[in-house]
């Protein structure tokens, strides 16, 4: 493990372990949670995820900087333990055609075919939590991630990008293309539940 | 004496304001908007954006699209509660750890 949240940085006696692992780790276990279940898609797995990830972090609590942003270092312990780990073994469906999502994404965006509105913000609004969810759920893992850290979680482009190891840009593009694809899912949802996607003015009339 | 903007006036100078039908730069302004919405945006580009949205029918629609879908991530997806031993349970481990 060479990666750089593991390398030390200070060198607390236990006490302070203790302190700085319920005072500032702990009280992240909910988001922590939350990721890991969103993740594997598991409850089982959910749970042996977070706790390899906080035995892992207070192993390595010395490469923690106190006072810093414990939820970050956590949750890029937490998604390098499930890229390591866990995706291998996972229920995840077939290896994900990433390349593939995202050589037909670039070709859409030249193509600038987002450009008629084919899913109403009103439709969306209308959308239960859990047909959401089932939306999310149904995107490439790595394009989940993106969703969840940035909407869901709240962090920033540069959180992520250091959660994620990958530059900002990296972060934009493939928040872009996440959104490009959750927009496609809900729509194909939204239009096979009976939902009105369509934005034309006949229809309005029809209703 | 009130300022006009687009939306604000019913005077007939302002409902004369016709929402162009198409944009010659979406995707880039969809990148712009995607940055005003998550917070990431300068406040130049903000007022770029606000601007462009008073004039252009498809970014409008694209700002309300991606700011529903970006709402609904936030506060409709379910957080999934933790289960009630996972915390003593990590808890005793780290405890039991170096004995």
């Amino acid at each position: 493990m060479t990666a750089d949240e593991y390398i030390a940085v200070r060198q607390y006696t236990e006490t302070e372990k203790y302190n700085i692992f319920d005072g500032e780790l702990m009280p992240h276990i909910q988001s922590m949670y939350n990721f890991a279940f969103r993740l594997t898609q598991d409850e089982d797995d959910a749970n042996d995820l977070v706790q390899d990830t906080y035995l892992k972090a207070f192993r390595f609590i010395n490469s923690f900087e106190r006072g810093t942003n414990a939820k970050a270092w956590l949750f890029r312990i937490l998604k390098n333990s499930f890229i390591n780990d866990y995706r291998r073994k996972s229920k995840e469906p077939s290896k994900v055609d990433y390349q593939e999502v995202e050589t037909y994404y670039d070709s859409e965006e030249m193509a600038g075919t987002s450009q008629t509105t084919d899913l109403r913000a009103e439709t969306v609004q209308e959308l239960l939590g859990d047909e959401v969810t089932n939306a999310l759920n149904a995107l490439p893992i790595d394009f989940r991630t993106v969703l969840i850290l940035c909407d869901v979680e709240g962090f920033t482009y540069e959180e992520m990008a250091k959660i994620l190891d990958i530059p900002i840009g990296t972060v934009r593009s493939r928040l872009h293309r996440a959104r490009m694809l959750l927009k496609e899912k809900l729509k194909t949802y939204a239009s096979s539940m009976g939902y009105d996607t369509s934005e034309e003015s006949e229809d309005e009339d029809s209703l | 004496m009130t300022p006009m903007t687009p939306e604000s006036s019913s005077s007939a100078e302002a409902e004369k304001v016709v929402k162009k039908e198409q944009c010659e730069n979406h995707a880039e302004c969809m990148k712009l908007i995607q940055m005003v919405l998550d917070g990431e945006a300068g406040s130049e580009e903000i007022e770029h954006v606000r601007q462009n949205l008073g004039k252009c029918l498809p970014c409008t629609n694209g700002y309300n699209l991606q700011k529903a879908i970006k709402e609904a991530l936030q506060f409709r997806v379910e957080h999934k509660p933790v289960p009630q031993n996972l915390a003593d349970c990590i808890k005793s481990k780290i405890q039991n750890l170096e004995k």
